[in-house]
């Protein structure tokens, strides 16, 4: 850590007193006005940039406050940026990391700041309904059912990116799709059948998360940080009760941080089982498919057994775990997962014997290696792209640093790819589960007595999509603020790449193999 | 290639991985269908702002381990091809145009079914910014079946509530 606030001050000539070290392996860097733009701009040559967040009445500065989470390649730590504003008016740095265009809408949206400079300043999770001057973030709103726009005129509906020229069209698909699909709008441009550009509207499903978080004690927004994303249960509440726990310094017992393992890598590979079964339905190959839903029906039962939840709902808590498992139900996971690997083999040999499917996923929706990091682009995504990241290696939590874990990572970026960088993850998480049973889960306590404290906290865990990432702040025992970023709000903008120049048959199955969470992304 | 004989010849998965309860859950239902709706029943399944876990159980009700095609329910991809409406999820402001238009394209007679505790009352969601809180809020519900997500099984329970409260309907 030291080490770390040396570099950072010598590299980004500041001063070591504007430095100070967090929680949770953090690093908060006060940035004023004048050195602001240099840092960035120095910034966007090593660091990534995690999310873009805002704070109203921080630590008693009376007004916002933005924070730009950066990760560097081999760093643990993570550094914030903190950037007081004395107005509703900032800088916008979307020129430098194009994926802030989407947080800055975001903040304009939520507490009415405006970026000045920006390029896109279109809103984002508020759609036309929302009346103009509502900012739900701001602490002046109190929480309660609006009266929304009901006569929307034509000018005033969102404006999409125009594509005109001889022979260009476009194709608008959703909000409402053709199957049980979640709701987000489309928009191609189309040559011919090949696609020229797409862009993607999101934000049909946006159900208020962070606002809903506000107010309540922490213990009462777990349940909060569960309904995120249906899916991706075990890896938000996990996140954010690390987060908590850090602030409140709670060790949380060894047999919990196990079990918690256990959760989180079943939920990968049920996860990834939908994902591979998505992308075997969308070549037209449902007898492939098949195998994978029966594995995954199989891994539900098994979380049901564990955890009385098939989706491992109302387990994960702040301290450890609400309840413990019964040793009768681990040692039945331990028997079901001796006969898994055989017959996940049988249903890839069924899928990678299949030339047509083959023909389908190879070369399809290729993520380019130079788009990972200016996108902040996460998990199996960025794998399959010859990038080696994952946030279980990179910013270890609980007990991954003593796991061998090990990278999977593909060079070609294509559909093949995250295809079977998902079916090796898979195997992988089968092999901890299994280690960690073996080895005798250890007896004990599952749940540290908790008084929560106040302060502020990020809190990174490797969700089966990628990196997620919830930042809390307590202040006098309640929930001030709560910022989450899915790692599916991040790769949404990968689709937009992955899909130019392929046809619009293939869309579907592009989309398949990220298989994004909406509701991840519209919070 | 030899596999994909073997698998052809093979006993049919639902036959593989028969649930003896949701099995007669299912003739049950499938009796019930044919009598109310002739033979089949056409579903089309709307979210209007869930997590996605009850869109998982919706889509796992199609899998081989309950397949339930085979007892007359088809999920359709357009509302124009529905007799039922499933909708899930607390209705966000966002989705709420959308969730009008894809009701008023329903043929007469149409029904719908709120799946989850945020389609049937908002759930945790209720009385916040973003979202009506419940889906009778915006169109006329006729059976709720609560769960956070519910069960493939007690969907099936609930589409044959849906039933037996169609045969009330009838009568009256």
């Amino acid at each position: 850590m030291k080490e770390f606030i040396t570099d950072i001050v010598k590299y980004l000539k500041l001063s070591d007193a504007s430095v100070r070290e967090g929680l949770n392996h953090e690093l908060y860097v006060n940035l004023a006005g004048y050195e602001f733009r240099n840092t960035m701009e120095l910034l966007s040559k090593e660091f990534s940039l995690i999310a873009v967040f805002c704070v109203q009445n921080f630590n008693g500065h009376d007004g916002f406050t933005l924070f730009y989470a950066f990760e560097q390649k081999g760093r643990y730590e993570v550094v914030v940026f903190q950037r007081p504003l004395s107005s509703f008016q900032a800088t916008s740095v979307a020129d430098l990391f194009p994926s802030a265009s989407w947080y800055e809408r975001e903040i304009n949206d939520g507490f009415g700041i405006e970026f000045t400079d920006a390029f896109d300043k279109r809103r984002l999770f508020l759609h036309e309904v929302y009346p103009p001057d509502f900012h739900p973030l701001l602490k002046a709103f109190r929480n309660h059912p609006i009266e929304t726009r009901k006569d929307i005129m034509p000018e005033q509906e969102y404006r999409f990116n125009e594509f005109a020229g001889e022979g260009v069209y476009q194709i608008p698909v959703g909000p409402v799709h053709a199957g049980i699909i979640e709701p987000g709008h489309f928009r191609f441009s189309v040559i011919g059948e090949t696609i020229f550009n797409l862009e993607i509207r999101m934000f049909y499903k946006h159900r208020g998360v962070e606002k809903l978080a506000e107010g309540k004690t922490p213990l009462e927004c777990v349940p909060v940080a569960e309904s995120i994303s249906g899916d991706e249960t075990a890896a938000n509440a996990t996140a954010f009760c690390v987060a908590v726990e850090k602030i409140s310094g709670i060790d949380v017992p060894p047999r919990a941080w196990q079990l918690r393992t256990v959760f989180l890598e079943l939920e990968r590979i049920y996860s990834h089982l939908g994902d591979m079964a998505g992308m075997i339905t969308d070549v037209a190959y449902p007898v492939g498919a098949s195998n994978f839903y029966i594995l995954r029906e199989e891994i539900l039962r098994q979380n049901s057994a564990i955890t009385g939840s098939r989706f491992l709902k109302n387990i994960v808590a702040i301290g450890g775990l609400k309840h413990d498992v019964a040793i009768g139900a681990l040692v039945g996971l331990l028997k079901y997962l001796k006969t898994f690997p055989a017959s996940l083999k049988d249903a890839l040999d069924l899928a990678y014997r299949s030339p047509w499917v083959i023909d389908r996923l190879e070369t399809t929706g290729i993520i380019e290696k130079r788009l990972i990091d200016p996108l902040h682009i996460t998990g199996p995504a960025a794998r399959a792209s010859g990038v080696d990241t994952d946030t279980r290696i990179d910013h270890p939590y609980g007990i991954y640093s003593h796991l061998p874990l090990q990278k999977h990572v593909l060079e070609k970026g294509d559909v093949m790819c995250r295809f079977a960088v998902k079916a090796a993850e898979i195997m992988d998480s089968v092999q901890i589960i299994n280690d960690l049973l073996i080895e005798g889960i250890k007896q004990g306590e599952v749940f540290a007595s908790t008084r929560v404290r106040d302060g502020y906290a990020l809190g990174v865990v490797e969700s089966p999509r990628g990196q997620t990432m919830h930042w809390v702040y307590i202040k006098n025992g309640l929930i001030d603020r709560y910022k989450v970023r899915t790692a599916s709000y991040c790769n949404w903008r990968a689709i937009e790449h992955a899909i130019q120049g392929n046809i619009v048959p293939d869309f579907p199955l592009i989309n398949k193999s990220l298989n994004l969470s909406y509701a991840g992304t519209d919070l | 290639m030899f596999k994909q004989f073997e698998k052809i010849f093979q006993p049919k998965l639902s036959e593989v991985y028969k649930d003896v309860d949701f099995e007669k859950l299912g003739v049950r239902l499938h009796h019930s269908i044919s009598t109310v709706f002739g033979r089949s029943l056409a579903v089309r399944e709307l979210d209007s702002g869930s997590d996605n876990a009850t869109e998982i159980e919706l889509v796992n009700l199609t899998t081989p381990y309950y397949d339930i095609e085979r007892f007359g329910v088809t999920f359709v991809a357009s509302p124009r091809h529905a007799d039922v409406l499933i909708i899930t999820g607390a209705v966000t402001h966002n989705m709420e145009i959308a969730v009008r238009k894809t009701y008023e394209a329903i043929p007469y007679p149409k029904l719908v079914v709120a799946v989850g505790d945020d389609a049937c009352d908002g759930g945790i969601w209720k009385n916040t910014y973003a979202v009506n809180g419940g889906a009778d809020r915006v169109i006329p519900v006729d059976i709720k079946i609560p769960g956070n997500p519910p069960a493939p099984h007690e969907i099936m329970l609930g589409l044959l509530a849906l039933m037996e409260y169609i045969k009330k309907k009838k009568k009256s």
